[in-house]
């Protein structure tokens, strides 16, 4: 049954054993950027922390990792927690292709109980905010959605754009956020600041499973966020109207602020630790007004701890990452069969594809470069034949080691966009790109020896069943 | 008490503890570090503050736009 707020998430993962809740009290800092941290590093299987005993608050309640772990993004996904990676990843393809489904317009949001407007806007006293990295430069509310419309069109439902996006608190009522300009929310943001506008926005924090993944998601400018939950769900997604900007926000979300980016401001925020596993250093950003805060009783405030990979956000983005991606390519390429693009948001992807003709291959790699999300990232392609599985990175080592000869299949191609996170780029959002073209060349590429590949005996097959068959007897 | 990112010497109050005296969030206003007061001292005091996150005036006033602020669009259409 799909999770329709976060509250009903945590108990799944409670019951599944895949919830550690923490009543001892611990120190805000550094206790819970430190417990999330570490629970990154318990490996693949790791739980969720919840916490409701912070030294200082009365009323805190803070769920961390809630994505962080192959298990759980199983459970998000409403599919048993032992489902293995690259069967997680099929069924997010499968589900995709049922977009769009309709959201579903609920009533009486639980976040309507509580309303601070105006003067009575204090950040701080709905959520126990906290630092999670030392150099970070203030506090972050790092997992919330931020719904804004273009707004040249602001009607549109299907521009409407819900994403996550880093936000600084930077006071009671103001906040930083970071718009990377490959992003949606910084298409809307540029047509408010032509126009010398501000940009409204609503900003829903703490979710169900499956809106924190649509929003992490890289779906093309027209595609509606809620729509793709709907199809992630297997059932409409339920939203509400946010009070002030009249937006479409998740009706499950335990907080919602809202008011306006200051059009053409920006003001000095952080650096934060990011999911490059760098931080970004100082930048001047824009800045939210805070003019209006909803929240439910007791609401639970979702944070996510990113650092050195892999963390909770590679699990949150990894198969949502790989999904649009070989959506894009397939729509051109039907010959493209699977893509790995868990790498950093896919900075580094791994596209198996079939091949046409000699240089197929290529194109594919110069293909992902100009899809949507491959402006700001793919910035390292490697192409593998489509009987290597992206997802056994042995079997695409294995590509590299014998298909690769650098005198030809190997493409430097400079001064392309990327994110400026990105800490290699130089100047700051320009970088070369890679293609590692590692498939076996095909004609009129006659380049290689690669008529003799050694395969799998016929034999070896029905070998593998009864070698299991024996081992389990064995075992028994 | 100064800033231990820039060593400014005007801090606000951003936030105090629910239970009375705990702690302070406490923010820089000129580079807007934000801290709370009972963090360890490599995040508090200026003197075990990293050398890798210091920032002056110049880094602010250098700091790159994100994203830049675009020209404004000419008011009026064409005749």
């Amino acid at each position: 049954m799909p999770h329709d707020d976060l509250r009903s998430f945590l108990d799944v993962l409670d019951a599944a054993g895949q919830l550690l809740r923490i009543s001892d009290e611990v120190a805000p800092e550094p206790d819970l950027g430190a417990a999330a941290n570490a629970v990154a590093r318990l490996g693949e299987n790791a739980p969720a922390l919840y916490f409701d005993n912070v030294t200082g608050f009365t009323d805190a309640r803070i769920a961390l990792n809630v994505h962080g772990s192959w298990a759980n993004h199983a459970l998000a996904l409403d599919l048993p927690a032992d489902t293995a990676v690259k069967e997680q990843v099929a069924e997010f393809i499968r589900r995709w292709e049922t977009f769009p489904v309709p959201p579903e317009r609920r009533a009486d949001p639980g976040w309507a109980r509580n309303t601070r407007t105006g003067g009575e806007v204090d950040v701080f006293e709905v959520l126990p905010l906290f630092r999670l990295n030392d150099g970070d430069g203030g506090f972050y509310i790092d997992k919330a959605v931020v719904v804004s419309r273009d707004p040249d069109e602001p009607d549109n439902f299907d521009k409407q754009n819900v994403g996550v996006y880093r936000i600084e608190v930077k006071g009671r009522a103001k906040l930083g956020l970071q718009p990377v300009p490959m992003h949606d929310i910084a298409l809307h943001l540029r047509k408010a600041e032509e126009n010398g506008a501000d940009l409204p926005v609503a900003i829903a924090v703490g979710n169900d499973p499956i809106i924190s993944i649509v929003g992490g998601t890289p779906l093309a400018y027209d595609q509606s966020e809620y729509e793709m939950a709907g199809a992630l769900r297997g059932a409409p997604a339920p939203i509400a109207t946010a009070p002030l900007t009249g937006f479409d926000v998740p009706w499950g979300a335990e907080v919602v602020l809202e008011g306006v980016i200051e059009g053409r401001r920006r003001e000095i925020e952080g650096p934060f630790g990011e999911f490059t596993g760098h931080y970004s250093g100082g930048r001047n950003m824009t800045v939210v007004r805070v003019d209006r805060i909803s929240f439910r009783d007791r609401p639970v405030f979702e944070s996510l701890y990113l650092g050195m990979p892999w963390t909770e956000i590679d699990y949150l983005i990894g198969p949502a990452t790989c999904v649009p991606i070989y959506q894009q390519l397939k729509a051109d390429f039907p010959e493209v069969r699977a893509v790995n693009a868990m790498y950093t948001h896919g900075l580094l992807a791994v596209i198996a594809t079939g091949k046409r003709y000699g240089g197929f291959a290529k194109a594919v790699g110069m293909r992902a470069l100009t899809i949507p999300h491959g402006l700001g990232y793919c910035k390292v392609i490697i192409v593998v034949d489509e009987d290597v599985d992206p997802f056994n990175l042995p079997q695409v080592m294995w590509a590299l080691s014998t298909k690769v000869n650098p005198a030809g299949d190997v493409l430097n191609l400079p001064n392309l966009s990327v994110l400026e996170l990105d800490p290699g780029s130089q100047p700051p959002g320009i970088s070369n790109k890679l293609i590692i073209d590692a498939t076996t060349p095909v004609e009129p590429d006659a380049r290689g020896h690669y008529s003799q590949p050694v395969t799998d005996l016929p034999e070896a097959a029905a070998w593998i069943d009864r070698l299991r068959r024996l081992l389990a007897a064995r075992a028994g | 008490m100064s800033c231990p990112r820039c060593d400014h010497d005007t801090t606000a109050t951003l936030a105090e503890s629910p239970v009375p005296g705990v702690w302070q969030v406490l923010q820089c206003q000129r580079c807007l570090y934000t801290w709370r007061t009972t963090e360890p001292a490599r995040r508090t005091q200026r003197d075990a503050y990293p050398a890798e996150f210091r920032m002056t005036q110049a880094d602010i006033d250098n700091a790159p736009e994100v994203p830049s602020i675009p020209p404004l669009r000419r008011s009026g259409g064409a005749g």
